[in-house]
C-alpha cells in the first residue's frame, strides 16, 4: 500500500531466510475448539494492533471487560512500521507472541504458509459467517486448509476525482463508466487544465495489482503462476496505455503521492475508502473539491471496484486463552454494533456486511461537497472480486517491482515483461505458469 | 588560488552535511502539512510548542527519553567495565587458551546479528525477559569490540609497573582500578562514547523485545509516529533532533579522549 509496508515485508522476508535456527513449530494448524456453551470466560488475553485499529481496540476492551466480569483484555500498540518483524521472530522462534495479532490481508497467506501451525484454524467457530463477510477478505484469511484469521476493515476502491477539474474541462463524471471512458476525459481534464489523470509510483507495482484484482486475479490463480495471464497484460497495458498518453503523475512513494495530491497535481485518484481519512487529515483546505464515483470498469457491466489495504485479527497458536480470544473476536468483529461504532469513530470500513445497512453510511459527507460517499463504498463491498493470495506474493511482487517498471519507463512491451517475471517466478518458487 | 580551491570544496561538504540537520530543525518546527508546500519552508517556524505537546502526548516523549537515558548508561558503565576487564585479562595474563579465546572474540563480530535474532529471542522468552529492561542491556555486555579495543589498548602497558604493583602488595582489582585504567582514559573514552552510541540508537533489538508502551526507548517510540495512512513528520523530526541532543553531551564530554583514543597505539614511538 505504501513504501513502508514494503520495506517492512522485505525486512519481514530477510529475516525469515537469514534464520537458519529457531523452533519447529507444529506442523498442522491447530483448530479452534468449540467451546462449550456453559463455560464462564475468564483469564486474560494478550492483543497487539496499530495506528486507529490499536485506539479502536483500546476504546472497545473496557466494554467487553464490564460485559464479562473478571476478563482482562490487554491491548498494545505496538506500531505499524516493523510491526511484522516482531510478529515474524514471533512465529519463528515459537515464543514471545501474544494471544491475539492485527495482520493485513496481504500478509495472512504467507504467515499461513510459511508458518503452519503458528496461527489457529478459525473454521469450526468461524465457518458459520462466512456469508455476513467481504467475500474477498474471507478469501484472503483462508486457503485450502483452513481460516487463519477473521476479517476486519474492508478496502473498496473507488475514483476519488477533483470536481473543479473535471468542471472547467466539461467532463460529466458520472458518465465514466469504463476505463475507455477514464482515458478519453483524461486526455481533455489535461488539455483543458494542464493536470494529468492521477498519481503513481511508476517504480512500485501498486496499481498493477489493484487493477489486476478489478479483474479477478492475483499473483497465483489454482496455485500456479499468473502473473503473465491474459488479465495480468490486460491490466499493465491499460497502466502503459495512461504513460504513453502522458495522464500520470510520477511521484515516489506514499509522501510523493499526498503531497502531489495537496498540490492539485492531478484530477482523480483510484484508492481506497480510507483515502478519506488521508484526505481530510491532511489537506482540509481542499474541503469541497473533491467527488467520488465507483472505478471506471475493464468492460461494461464488470466490477467497478477493487481491494487496497484492510486488516483481520489471527489468533497465535501459543495463545493459552482461545476461548477468551476468539471470544472477543466474535463480540468486535462479527456484530453490527461494534463494527458500527469503529466505523463512526475509527473511520474503519466494515467487513461485516450487516454493518453496512447502518443509518451511517447514508449521512452526507460535507468533505466531499454533501455527497454519501460511505453508502457509495459501503454498496462496492460486497463486489470486491476474491483472488487467490499465497506465500510467494512477496517474491511476485519484488520481480514485478522489475517488470513493471520496466514497461511504464523504459518503454518494454507487457506481455514480454510478464512472461519473463512469471517465468522467474516458476523457477523461484516450483510453482508451474499458468497455461 | 589551490586554496580558493580547498575551501570551496570543503564549503560544499559542510553545506551537504549541515543541510539534512538544518532541515530537521525546520521541520520540528513546521506544522506537519506545512512540510508538503510547495517551495518548502526554508526557515524555522512557530511550531515548536506545538509539536512538542503532540510528541509527548502521543508517544510520551518525556518518559521515552528518560528510558533511552537510563537504559543506556547503565548498559554504557557495565559494558565498558566488562570490556576493560576482559581486554586486561586478554593483554596481560598468560594462561592456556588465551589464543584460542581472542580469536572468539574476534570471530564473533562477524556474524551478522540478523542471524542471532530468533535464537536469541528464543533464549530471552525461556527466561521469561521478553518486555524487561534487563533483555535489551544484558545480552550484549560483551561486546567483541570493545574488547578489542582495550586488549590492544593495554597490550603496550609496561609489565614492570605490574610487578611493582604486586610488589607493593596491591591486589589483582586494585592493581586494574588504580593503575591500569587511569592510564587507558583516551580508549576508554572512546569506548565509552561508542557504547552509549550503540544502545542509543539500537532499533530492532528492543523493538523485538519490548512491548509495553511505558518501556520504549526512543527509536521504537519514533517508529510509532510512522502509521498505516498518516505520517506525523514533525513529529518524527522532533523527536529525531531531540534524540541526537544527548548524544551530542557525551560526544563533546568524551571528545578529547575520543580522538586520541582513535590514534593511540597507530603510532609507537
Amino acid at each position: 500500500m505504501k513504501t513502508t509496508h514494503v520495506i517492512a515485508a522485505l525486512t519481514a522476508g530477510l529475516t525469515l531466510s537469514a534464520c537458519a535456527t529457531g523452533g519447529a513449530p507444529a506442523k498442522e494448524a491447530p483448530k479452534l475448539a468449540q467451546p462449550s456453551a456453559a463455560a464462564k470466560l475468564s483469564g486474560k488475553i494478550e492483543i497487539w494492533s496499530w495506528d486507529v485499529a490499536a485506539k479502536a481496540l483500546q476504546r472497545l476492551a473496557p466494554e467487553f471487560e464490564k460485559e464479562h466480569p473478571g476478563v482482562e483484555v490487554d491491548v498494545r500498540d505496538i506500531g505499524y512500521d516493523n510491526a511484522y518483524d516482531k510478529i515474524t521472530v514471533g512465529l519463528k522462534s515459537g515464543s514471545g507472541l501474544p494471544d491475539v495479532i492485527t495482520l493485513e490481508d496481504t500478509a495472512i497467506a504467507g504467515y499461513a504458509e510459511n508458518f503452519p501451525g503458528g496461527l489457529v484454524d478459525l473454521t469450526p467457530v468461524a465457518a458459520k459467517y462466512k456469508a455476513d463477510f467481504d467475500p474477498a477478505k474471507w478469501a484472503a484469511a483462508s486457503n485450502a486448509k483452513g481460516l487463519y484469521a477473521l476479517p476486519w476493515d474492508s478496502a473498496p476502491v473507488g475514483l476519488f476525482y477533483r470536481r473543479d477539474y473535471f468542471q472547467q474541462a466539461g467532463v460529466d463524471p458520472e458518465s465514466v463508466a469504463t476505463w475507455d471512458d477514464l482515458v478519453k476525459a483524461g486526455e481533455k481534464i489535461k488539455q483543458a487544465t494542464g493536470k494529468r489523470l492521477f498519481v503513481s509510483d511508476l517504480t512500485n507495482p501498486a496499481a498493477f495489482t489493484t487493477l489486476l484484482q478489478q479483474l479477478g486475479q492475483g499473483y497465483v490463480k489454482n496455485g500456479e503462476v499468473a502473473v503473465a495471464s491474459p488479465a495480468a497484460v490486460r491490466a499493465l497495458t491499460l497502466l502503459k496505455t495512461l504513460k504513453d498518453k502522458d495522464l500520470l503523475q510520477n511521484e515516489k512513494g506514499w509522501d510523493g503521492r499526498v503531497s502531489a495530491t495537496k498540490q492539485g497535481k492531478a484530477a482523480t485518484q483510484p484508492t481506497a475508502a480510507w483515502w478519506t481519512g488521508t484526505l481530510t487529515g491532511e489537506m482540509p483546505e481542499l474541503s469541497g473539491k473533491f467527488g467520488v464515483i465507483p472505478l471506471p470498469a475493464f468492460d461494461p457491466g464488470g466490477a467497478r471496484t477493487s481491494a487496497n489495504g484492510g486488516s483481520a485479527l489471527s489468533i497465535t497458536a501459543q495463545t493459552r486463552n482461545q476461548d477468551l480470544a476468539w471470544a472477543f473476536m466474535e463480540w468486535l468483529l462479527a456484530g453490527k454494533d461494534r463494527q458500527v461504532s469503529m466505523m463512526r469513530t475509527e473511520s474503519l470500513f466494515p467487513a461485516y456486511l450487516p454493518a453496512l445497512a447502518d443509518p451511517y453510511f447514508d449521512e452526507p459527507q460535507p468533505y466531499f461537497g454533501g455527497q454519501k460517499v460511505n453508502r457509495l463504498f459501503a454498496d462496492q463491498v460486497r463486489h470486491i472480486p476474491p483472488v487467490e493470495l499465497s506465500g510467494d506474493d512477496k517474491q511476485a511482487e519484488e520481480l514485478l517491482k522489475k517488470a513493471v517498471p520496466g514497461v511504464l519507463l523504459n518503454g518494454a512491451d507487457p506481455r514480454t515483461a510478464l512472461d519473463e517475471a512469471a517465468r522467474q517466478l516458476a523457477a523461484a518458487t516450483e510453482r508451474k505458469v499458468a497455461s | 588560488m589551490r586554496r580558493a580551491l580547498v575551501a570551496a570544496v570543503l564549503a560544499v561538504g559542510a553545506v551537504v552535511s549541515v543541510l539534512p540537520f538544518y532541515w530537521m530543525v525546520v521541520a520540528a518546527t513546521h506544522d506537519g502539512g506545512e512540510l508538503f508546500a510547495s517551495p518548502p519552508p526554508f526557515l524555522p517556524g512557530a511550531e515548536l510548542m506545538a509539536n512538542l505537546a503532540r510528541l509527548e502526548e502521543s508517544v510520551h516523549f518525556g518518559r521515552v527519553l528518560a528510558t533511552s537515558v537510563w537504559t543506556a548508561l547503565v548498559y554504557t558503565a557495565l559494558s565498558s567495565l566488562v570490556s576493560a576487564m576482559c581486554g586486561y585479562g586478554l593483554a596481560k595474563y598468560r594462561f592456556r587458551g588465551r589464543g584460542v579465546l581472542l580469536g572468539a572474540v574476534l570471530a564473533t563480530m562477524m556474524i551478522p546479528f540478523q542471524v542471532l535474532l530468533v535464537p536469541l529471542f528464543q533464549m530471552m522468552a525461556s527466561v521469561g525477559w521478553v518486555d524487561t529492561y534487563q533483555s535489551i542491556v544484558i545480552p550484549f555486555l560483551a561486546n567483541s569490540f570493545g574488547i578489542f579495543l582495550m586488549r590492544q589498548a593495554f597490550l603496550g602497558f609496561p609489565d614492570a609497573l605490574l610487578e611493582s604493583g604486586r610488589l607493593d602488595g596491591a591486589g589483582d582489582l586494585r592493581i586494574f582500578y588504580r593503575i591500569v585504567l587511569p592510564c587507558v582514559r583516551p580508549q576508554l573514552g572512546a569506548l565509552v562514547i561508542f557504547t552509549f552510541m550503540s544502545q542509543w540508537n539500537a532499533f530492532i533489538w528492543p523493538l523485538l523485545m519490548l512491548n509495553s508502551e511505558e518501556r520504549y526507548t526512543v527509536p521504537v517510540a519514533l517508529n510509532h509516529l510512522i502509521g498505516l495512512s498518516h505520517v506525523d513528520y514533525a513529529g518524527l523530526m522532533l523527536g529525531a533532533f531531540l534524540a541526537t541532543l544527548p548524544l551530542m553531551l557525551v560526544f563533546l564530554l568524551f571528545q578529547r579522549q575520543f580522538v586520541s583514543g582513535l590514534l593511540g597505539g597507530a603510532v609507537k614511538s
